[in-house]
């Protein structure tokens, strides 16, 4: 899904270890080129977007209605535009980048891209709530909280596979974890209990998961799966056994939503960012920190050394053993985090098969991400805001049959990761038991 | 190292078994043959039931059709058997594992099982089988089918679905109520076309436009599987944004995540659905306007009854409001009084046949 545009890298690095100058030359020129059907191709692609857009969303459309977003669920602030002019508007922008950028390509088109993307999906959202009212800010918020478990499941991903350990058990760690946060909650009346509680869980699996195959060398894909299997079994068993007939055990409750001083109230981009609760303003402070920490400190180094290559990483003295170990426990950690935001931060209670496929989507949003926290973060939000819109068009009574509709988060999803372009390369050692000599 | 590993790989290999042994075989119902066996007469009969996914302590759904096997077992002394279904994939399999153990009534639990009992049934034509939510038809050649070894035991929820409808528009405050539903299949959507009917007739009778959002007779809004409580919750969410103060979630246990989103609103009332969710979710009482209750306690009893009585019947059962296989429980006193008194008339009329409960 990632070839399409995959060629850009290899040349670049050629260049710089080309010596003799006529080569240099040549490869210069071939990768500008490149470089240049590139970006052409890229600018035909967003001509048809613009146009697709006038053409589907514009046309047709009667220029005396209008479409509302509603910006605030507390105030009465409101967007009212005329529906056909907007997507004119907004089509025009999208033709017009696609036309400059094919004359003369433009920098940074990677992040126009994502331009391109929001404008289309603006014009689309136009077209979709013409002549009715919608919740724009709904629509956000509930993307932020779709957006947070996965995010914190990837980071969980990130964590073990970028010190060489496959992690597919993400959604049997965040069952568990789900279940014993739940169960520590209510028991102990408190919801900071069943938080740490099931952080530690997490962090049980984890270490199981590194004892079979960091020091036991069980391929990472079975140990995972029977992680999955044994999570799955345990938490139906205890779940039936325990709590049905103890369903004072079952009533965790949920955290309240913090609106941040001052930041909270900035009209309409406070209210879906600023004011939740304490997992989406971990989410926030624990990507960027794991992100600096991987790739700016030398824990982070170690980690990824122990990933790419472990056999030069444990010349140099580092344990590669050890450093598996902890990145994998950490992992589980991340992982035991985001399974104890279903009951604490969302549901109030668990419930058998509560992830319902997370932990997996989890892993793809991690690879989306290529391997990194703030980029698993930016995959994340666009898959929860895929699955809002779709909620909301089934809400709105688009023509689009509910089963497409349900479909539409993943088929974004995949959209977006071919349009980025770029390799997603997984740490090279990933996978890959390593025997100590 | 090899020895080492095979012995780590035999230990996951035994936790995964014992893991899965357990998940499947519920405790609850299982076990409590001994201390019942009130009706000596009925103790050789063993009636097991398969459920569907999202486990048998669902409050919703898979609960209710246990309640009457564990009913069965206290009353009339026949010895119950459960088997959760996990996924889609254990239907089959579950079946066949209570064909084999000789089970004298096989309760497939849901519209998702119909090929596996239909596969299973044509097999064995000696094994008694009583599926719910399930009518057998033939897509292709267009016709009915009907096996001399399977109770259908199907339920017109839509006729209690048009009452929680009346009386969701009837109280709205906003002019807009609210349905979703797990899988778009028929007899989830069954349930939101009673209530759009109802909610039309509401509008019908007294010039009003409440809107119903999430289904407008064909298709809808739907959160994709029977599991995921935290999408109900963020669904249930984007309907409140959308204006909505009554919503009726068609999702078994995925209703909780609505009961967590109304609970975190204000003014947002539900309609539970399969059972009286004050029996339930009694910890919600309160925002239950309704329930649409679908009895198949009622029917999987007296299924199993008329094994335990050698009386069975194959063909289709339809619960209704006139035989009360379906209905919702008494009004309350936060029922203005005309609004209880006009649902009353439609039940009636509902029963005597005058009142269509088919969306326009």
């Amino acid at each position: 899904m990632t070839d399409t545009s995959s060629s850009g890298t290899q040349p670049e690095a050629s260049v710089s270890t080309g010596t003799k100058s006529t080569d240099k030359q040549t490869a210069d020129a071939a990768v500008a080129a490149e470089a240049r059907r590139r970006a052409t191709r890229r600018g035909i692609i967003w001509l048809f977007t613009g146009v697709a857009v006038i053409w589907l969303f514009a046309i047709g459309v009667d220029t005396s209605i209008s479409s509302t977003f509603d910006l605030s669920t507390t105030t009465d602030l409101t967007l009212t535009v005329p529906s056909a002019a907007t997507v004119w508007v907004l089509g025009g922008v999208i033709v017009a980048l696609g036309v400059l950028q094919i004359v003369r390509p433009l920098g940074a088109s990677g992040y126009l891209s994502v331009l391109v993307v929001i404008l289309a999906v603006m014009a689309f959202l136009t077209w979709a709530g013409r002549d009715q009212a919608f919740s724009l800010v709904g629509m956000l918020q509930s993307t932020v909280t779709r957006a947070t478990p996965l995010a914190l499941g990837a980071l969980a991903g990130v964590l073990c596979e970028r010190s060489g350990v496959v992690n597919i058990a993400i959604e049997g760690m965040m069952l568990f974890s789900a279940f014993l946060a739940a169960f520590a909650a209510s028991a102990s009346g408190s919801l900071w209990v069943g938080m740490a509680v099931g952080v530690f869980g997490g962090a049980a699996l984890a270490w199981g998961h590194a004892g079979l195959s960091v020091t036991y060398k069980v391929d990472q894909i079975i140990s995972g799966t029977a992680i999955n299997f044994f999570a799955t079994g345990i938490t139906a068993y205890l779940a039936a056994s325990v709590l049905t007939s103890n369903p004072q055990l079952n009533r965790s409750g949920t955290f309240d939503n913090w609106s941040l001083p001052l930041l909270g109230d900035i009209p309409f981009i406070g209210e879906f960012l600023f004011d939740n609760n304490i997992y989406v303003y971990t989410m926030y402070v624990l990507l960027p920190l794991v992100t600096w920490m991987l790739f700016r400190s030398r824990w982070g180094l170690r980690v990824r050394s122990v990933g790419e290559h472990p056999r030069a990483a444990d010349t140099v003295g580092i344990n590669v053993l050890r450093t598996r170990y902890h990145s994998v426990i950490l992992g589980g950690m991340a992982a035991g985090l985001a399974g104890s935001f279903l009951p604490l931060g969302s549901v109030g209670s668990f419930q058998e098969d509560m992830t319902a496929g997370r932990g997996f989507i989890a892993l793809a949003v991690m690879i989306f991400g290529r391997w990194n926290p703030v980029g698993a973060l930016g995959a994340a939000l666009l898959f929860g805001f895929a699955e809002s819109l779709n909620s909301k068009l089934a809400i709105l009574g688009t023509p689009i049959p509910s089963e497409f509709l349900l479909m539409a988060p993943y088929v974004v999803t995949l959209f977006v990761v071919a349009g980025f372009g770029g390799r997603a390369r997984p740490p090279a050692a990933d996978g890959q038991p390593y025997e100590t000599n | 190292m090899s020895r080492r590993f095979l012995r780590m790989a035999a230990l996951g290999a035994a936790l995964v078994l014992v893991a899965g042994a357990c998940a499947s075989e519920d405790e609850g119902s299982s076990d409590t043959t001994e201390a019942s066996g009130a009706d000596s007469s009925g103790s050789e009969i063993t009636a097991c039931q398969v459920t569907d996914t999202g486990g048998v302590d669902d409050r919703s759904f898979n609960q209710t059709a246990n309640d009457g096997l564990v009913q069965a077992e206290d009353e009339l002394g026949v010895q119950g058997k459960v088997l959760e279904s996990s996924s889609e994939a254990d239907f089959e399999p579950n079946i066949k594992a209570f064909v084999d153990q000789g089970c004298d009534l096989i309760i497939p639990v849901g519209f998702l099982l119909d090929g596996a009992t239909q596969a299973s049934a044509q097999e064995n034509p000696d094994q008694k089988y009583a599926i719910v939510d399930v009518d057998f038809f033939d897509a292709d050649a267009g016709e009915d089918i009907s096996y001399d070894n399977v109770e259908e035991l199907t339920f017109a929820t839509d006729q209690a679905a048009f009452l929680a409808g009346y009386l969701a528009a009837g109280t709205s405050t906003t002019g807009k109520v609210g349905t979703y539903g797990g899988i778009n299949i028929p007899t989830v959507t069954i349930f939101m076309d009673g209530y759009l009917a109802g909610v039309q007739q509401y509008n019908a009778d007294n010039g009003t436009d409440v809107e119903v959002l999430g289904w407008d007779g064909s298709d809808g809004l739907f959160t994709g599987d029977f599991e995921d409580q935290d999408k109900g919750k963020q669904t249930t969410k984007s309907l409140i944004d959308e204006g909505a103060d009554v919503i009726m979630p068609v999702a078994g246990p995925v209703g909780l995540g609505s009961v967590e989103a109304a609970n975190e609103a204000d003014g947002v009332k539900l309609v539970w659905v399969d059972t009286d969710g004050c029996i339930s979710v009694p910890d919600a009482c309160d925002l239950f306007l309704t329930s649409v209750q679908k009895k198949m306690d009622v029917a999987v009893f007296d299924s199993i009854k008329s094994v335990v009585d050698d009386d069975f019947k194959a063909g289709l059962y339809t619960g209704t409001l006139e035989n009360d296989g379906v209905g919702i429980p008494e009004m309350g006193s936060d029922i203005p009084e005309d609004l209880a008194k006009k649902v009353d008339e439609y039940k009636a009329a509902i029963i005597s046949g005058d009142q269509s409960v088919t969306p326009s």
